[in-house]
């Protein structure tokens, strides 16, 4: 006979979704066990140096990071939640029995209730060599990156243009790993154009329409064959170009991770837009077996703000049906929370997710406000190339150049609409607005604006400049954000390049904003030739300068 | 394309060629050719080559994806020793 061990709520996976789920339930007394498999918590966060998009209630404009140590204090600080760390789930039977590996024993339990937020795993993709030394996952080179301090290699090409390829490419950059190209097989860039911008800035090529076809080198990776795709996604011939590299990192898209939900027998279907085969699930986020949930990637992927919401719901639907109290409270704070989640996907980037959603019988699209779902200005120039177009940019500086006339003012490089507000929320001069809906384009009053350069370090897309035209008789001064180090010294002259990378001037270095509330996005004012004024917007610290 | 030079399981290092015989050979289930080929029998689980079968074989027989499943995935999840299986219970002799 063997000794089972009772629980009331079992939490698998210590991720954004995990944690979130366990401190929804665990703040209405239930008590919860959370079992994740490595030594540590925090999933995906652990190596999400960059800050978040969304709405600042879900911490946007935080870095990944930060977050997850808000997460973990709370999780630490609250009774009702057990952590099992190294604690890998082995199985879930028939009967619910749920088998534990834990201090290597294999421990049994039995869950009143179980959420599993298990996340996802990385897509791989098949082309010649493919398993050559050298070719890495984008998750693997972040976590080697930002986790352990190792420099997966000296220069990468990136396969693919999502939100995880455009900026593990950037944090490769920031790690001082040069980015030979990012190549993309849709005709555009699939991440948030202002993470493709910044990269366009660092002079990093995005070649849309293209694919991988080969690895070259013989004990390992030293450089890939690419070729353009047509409209149908054919090779064009005689495109084939041979690009030098020492690592090739696939970011080719992510699935959902539902091996223990699988020996559950939960019915499963395949839904491409939310990244391959998903569990059915309803709005409470319980799955074909009852008492048993799923929060974040492993119900369809998405950002790691959606997975925190979908945790909550999770956590407050078993609180409400264990809880013996505080229903109608549960009851509204669920309601909330789906409120929360269909604003986040209610623009034109959470189109995927509601067609993935409606086909699993869920939100039907219904409650969406088709106004928001389409993009207010035409990027498909940006989208192909990360470049805005000159069109777009008309639509956000200034009608009158006069205005520039009236000292510093914040410029927004921001064209796409998706859900973000630190920007606005910064403003302590109420200056930016996306006119009451988080997934407007937010506009500058340049009538209100002081020039003070607060939202240039808080921007999470870097996508804030502050613009002094008339700073002396034939200079301006553009105050940009910096994520590189070395920082540049006051007084130093540095090389200034365009959007597209491309040398523009010399500048000098007349002011630098580097301090706590910076939170290492640094906001470098750089002096210029007047002329360049509305094309400065990056600079390069040059490396033989610092001792 | 070199089929042979494309690998599909990384774990029993599974070809392209050899999940395309099998499809060629009437096995057009994720499930038969992880019996055949032994993709999917690794460490992983199936989890790097699962999807990437799947979709061979929508392609070859023109079957949709949804109407394809993932081969079965059965306890333990993951390596375990005997003496972990066996440490964990609490036998009544030993109380």
């Amino acid at each position: 006979m063997s000794k089972i061990q009772n629980l009331e709520l079992l939490v698998v996976g210590g991720g954004p979704a995990g944690l979130s789920a366990a401190l929804a339930a665990a703040n209405y007394g239930i008590k919860v066990s959370l079992s994740e498999e490595r030594e540590f918590l925090g999933g995906q966060l652990i190596k999400q140096t960059h800050r978040f998009f969304g709405s600042e209630k879900e911490y946007a404009g935080t870095r990944g990071i930060d977050i997850l140590k808000k997460l973990i204090d709370e999780v630490n600080k609250n009774n009702n939640i057990e952590v099992l760390l190294s604690s890998r789930v082995l199985g879930i039977y028939e009967d619910n029995i749920v088998t534990i590996l834990n201090d290597h024993k294999m421990k049994k339990y039995y869950p009143q209730s179980i959420i599993f937020a298990t996340g996802a795993s990385e897509k791989f993709l098949a082309f010649e060599n493919n398993d050559l030394p050298g070719i890495f996952g984008a998750g693997a080179v972040q976590t080697l990156m930002n986790v352990y301090g190792v420099l997966p290699a000296t220069n990468v090409l990136m396969i693919g243009s999502g939100n995880i390829g455009l900026i593990v490419s950037y944090q490769l950059l920031q790690a001082g790993v040069k980015v030979a190209a990012i190549v993309e097989a849709a005709p555009k860039i699939g991440g948030y154009s202002v993470h493709a911008s910044k990269l366009r800035r660092l002079g990093v090529p995005i070649l849309t329409s293209h694919t991988i076809k080969k690895a070259i080198g013989k004990e390992k990776v030293e450089g890939a064959v690419i070729c353009e795709l047509d409209s149908n996604w054919n090779e064009v011939k005689g495109t084939e170009q041979l690009i030098k590299c020492d690592a090739i990192c696939l970011s080719v898209g992510l699935t959902p991770l539902v091996d223990l939900l699988k020996q559950r027998k939960v019915k499963t279907t395949y839904v491409s837009e939310l990244g391959g085969y998903v569990p059915l699930r309803d709005e409470n986020m319980e799955t074909s077996i009852k008492n048993l949930f799923v929060a974040g990637d492993v119900s369809g992927i998405e950002e790691a703000t959606a997975a925190m919401i979908e945790g909550q719901i999770a956590g407050l639907s078993v609180a409400k049906r264990i809880g013996k109290n505080s229903k109608d409270e549960i009851e509204e704070r669920i309601e909330e929370a789906k409120n929360e989640l269909e604003l986040l996907r209610s623009g034109p980037v959470g189109k995927k997710i509601r067609k993935g959603l409606s086909k699993l019988g869920l939100n039907h699209g219904k409650n969406y406000n088709e106004k928001f779902s389409e993009e207010a200005l035409d990027i498909s120039h940006l989208m192909k190339t990360g470049v805005p177009s000159e069109e777009n940019l008309k639509n956000k500086l200034p009608s009158e150049e006069k205005v520039f006339d009236k000292g510093p003012i914040a410029i927004s490089e921001c064209f796409q609409r998706f859900p973000c507000d630190p920007c606005v929320k910064s403003c302590l001069f109420n200056a930016i607005s996306e006119n009451a809906n988080i997934n407007n384009i937010p506009y500058v009053d340049f009538e209100k604006c002081t020039g003070c350069g607060i939202c240039v370090s808080k921007c999470p897309g870097l996508a804030m400049f502050v613009i002094h035209k008339n700073f002396s008789e034939t200079t301006s001064v553009v105050i940009m954000p910096y994520e590189f180090l070395p920082r540049p010294h006051k007084g130093e002259i540095v090389k200034v390049f365009d959007r597209e990378g491309k040398y523009l001037c010399d500048g000098k270095v007349i002011r630098i904003l580097d301090g706590k509330f910076q939170d290492k996005t640094a906001a470098v004012s750089i002096e210029i030739p007047k002329e360049y004024y509305l094309q400065a917007r990056n600079f390069k610290v040059e490396e033989g300068n610092h001792g | 394309m070199d089929e042979n030079k494309v690998i599909i399981c990384r774990c029993e290092d599974v070809t392209l060629k050899e999940i395309r015989d099998a499809i060629r050979e009437g096995f057009t289930t994720v499930e038969e050719i992880k019996r055949v080929t032994r993709s999917g029998m690794g460490p992983c689980q199936g989890k790097t080559c699962g999807l990437l079968i799947a979709k061979e074989i929508s392609q070859m027989t023109g079957k949709p994806m949804e109407e394809i499943e993932l081969q079965s995935i059965r306890p333990p999840y993951g390596g375990i020793t005997f003496e972990e299986v066996t440490k964990g219970t609490v036998m009544e002799n030993d109380k």
